[in-house]
């Protein structure tokens, strides 16, 4: 049941940002609902697993794209790993953890989307920064909600870890 | 160093990174068709994203029957005129069709009105799901006819070409998506020629490598020169809605205001019977 929520996670917040999000965007910026959960993952299970999801969710949304497959592999695959170290001994009960852990994810993960769609040839100028500022408004109004739900959901529901009380 | 090689954790993660700049590197390019597996994916969201889309339609159809009775006959008395304007223009552009043909058959041109190619009407059931790309999802796909590189346009203007394509639906990249290009000429004067090429934002494109001769102006219209083979001649692309001049001074560049508005795009045309003309080779003279 777990590892099928996981999977469904991603799925789901491609469809809703394919659909439904860009009826709410800010100045043409969606959030990204697979960073909010590839960072929480990361926060709660550490950089390994982080990696591994956020490798999981980046080929999800790259397969749906179609194009530069393997850019949001490494970006996301990456922020769960700085997010999932980076976590330490924080108390995770703290909401202020997922909201700052998604900021900084945001930043993270677009700066080496960037990075690797310039190395492609794609030509960014500053329009982009104010995409990501967008986007980055846009996970922070939406992180405190989700960290609330996912947090109870890890330790009491649906998604809690087979073998732990 | 040698505890790290000894890590399956690290080989792991070195075949990923590696794997992922392949698939980069070969995705890269515009692609004749795509894999089964992005098809797979394909499959999953399109039924998903067609019944949002009818969803949508219905919530629309409801929104109006409980909307104020004033606002809908303005909105029809608005519609009404809007009507009666385009009617006047539309007489006035027959004749001037009917002169442009008589002309064209004197001088022995070639047509290429759009009114000659066949259109596939289709619904836009999505949109990318990350904010660098600029790309639409429509409902009709391979098993409409649709084909990769297929030009689309919209009736106030061009809109963008087919990326790839699925079963029952395909992809289209706008022309305000940064990897677009489009070859373009001034309506008016019909003397410059150009490039515009997409910035991310929906309201603006921008046009560089103007002359510094050229006497391109604000609110002149930009539609496609035909020059390349990728859309047909004469669509409206957009209004130039600025002009700056480069600091080496020889050359201007422009901001062109799209056409379309790419935030409420609903409905687009897919232009499914346009061939580029037949470029002539130098060695035989063919």
């Amino acid at each position: 049941m777990y590892y099928f929520i996981l999977a469904l996670l991603p799925v789901l917040s491609i469809f809703l940002q394919s659909t439904i999000f860009h009826y709410f965007s800010i100045k043409g910026s969606i959030p990204d609902l697979v960073l909010i959960f590839v960072v929480f993952h990361a926060v709660f299970r550490g950089e390994r697993r982080g990696t591994l999801y956020g490798v999981f969710c980046g080929l999800l949304e790259d397969l749906y794209m179609g194009r530069f497959i393997g850019v949001n592999v490494l970006a996301k695959g990456l922020t769960g790993y700085i997010m999932g170290k980076a976590q330490g001994n924080v108390f995770k009960e703290n909401l202020w953890v997922g909201i700052i852990t998604v900021v900084a994810g945001t930043f993270i993960n677009s700066l080496v989307v960037a990075v690797l769609l310039m190395a492609n040839g794609t030509v960014l100028d500053l329009e982009v920064v104010y995409s990501v500022l967008y986007q980055c408004l846009y996970n922070l109004l939406l992180a405190g909600p989700i960290y609330i739900w996912y947090y109870y959901y890890i330790y009491d529901g649906l998604m809690r870890a087979a073998g732990e009380n | 160093m040698f505890k790290l090689l000894k890590s399956k954790w690290f080989w792991l993660i070195l075949v990923v990174v590696i794997g992922a700049f392949i698939t980069m590197n070969q995705t890269s390019l515009p692609r004749e068709d795509i894999t089964l597996l992005e098809k797979a994916v394909h499959g999953i969201y399109t039924p998903l994203q067609n019944g949002i889309n009818d969803i949508r339609g219905h919530w629309g159809y409801i929104g109006d029957l409980v909307s104020d009775k004033r606002t809908l006959q303005n909105r029809i008395n608005e519609l009404e005129k809007r009507n009666i304007q385009m009617a006047i223009d539309n007489q006035a552009l027959r004749e001037y069709e009917a002169q442009a043909k008589r002309l064209q058959e004197l001088l022995e041109f070639k047509e290429d009105n759009l009114d000659i190619y066949d259109l596939q009407a289709a619904a836009i059931i999505a949109r990318s799901p990350n904010n660098w790309n600029k790309t639409v999802l429509i409902n009709v796909g391979a098993n409409a006819g649709i084909q990769r590189g297929m030009p689309v346009i919209h009736p106030d203007g061009l809109v963008g070409r087919i990326s790839s394509v699925s079963q029952n639906s395909a992809q289209v990249s706008l022309i305000t998506d940064r990897e677009m290009a489009v070859g373009v000429i001034l309506q008016r004067s019909r003397e410059t020629n150009g490039i515009v090429e997409g910035t991310g934002s929906s309201d603006v494109l921008r046009m560089n490598n103007i002359p510094y001769y050229s006497s391109i102006e604000e609110n002149d219209r930009v539609i496609t020169s035909g020059l390349s083979a990728n859309y047909p001649k004469g669509i409206v692309v957009g209004t130039v809605s600025k002009v700056n001049r480069e600091p080496s001074g020889l050359l201007l560049s422009a901001e062109v205001k799209p056409a379309v508005d790419f935030d409420r795009l609903e409905e687009v045309l897919v232009i499914t019977n346009y061939h580029p003309p037949p470029v002539e080779d130098e060695e035989t003279g063919e």
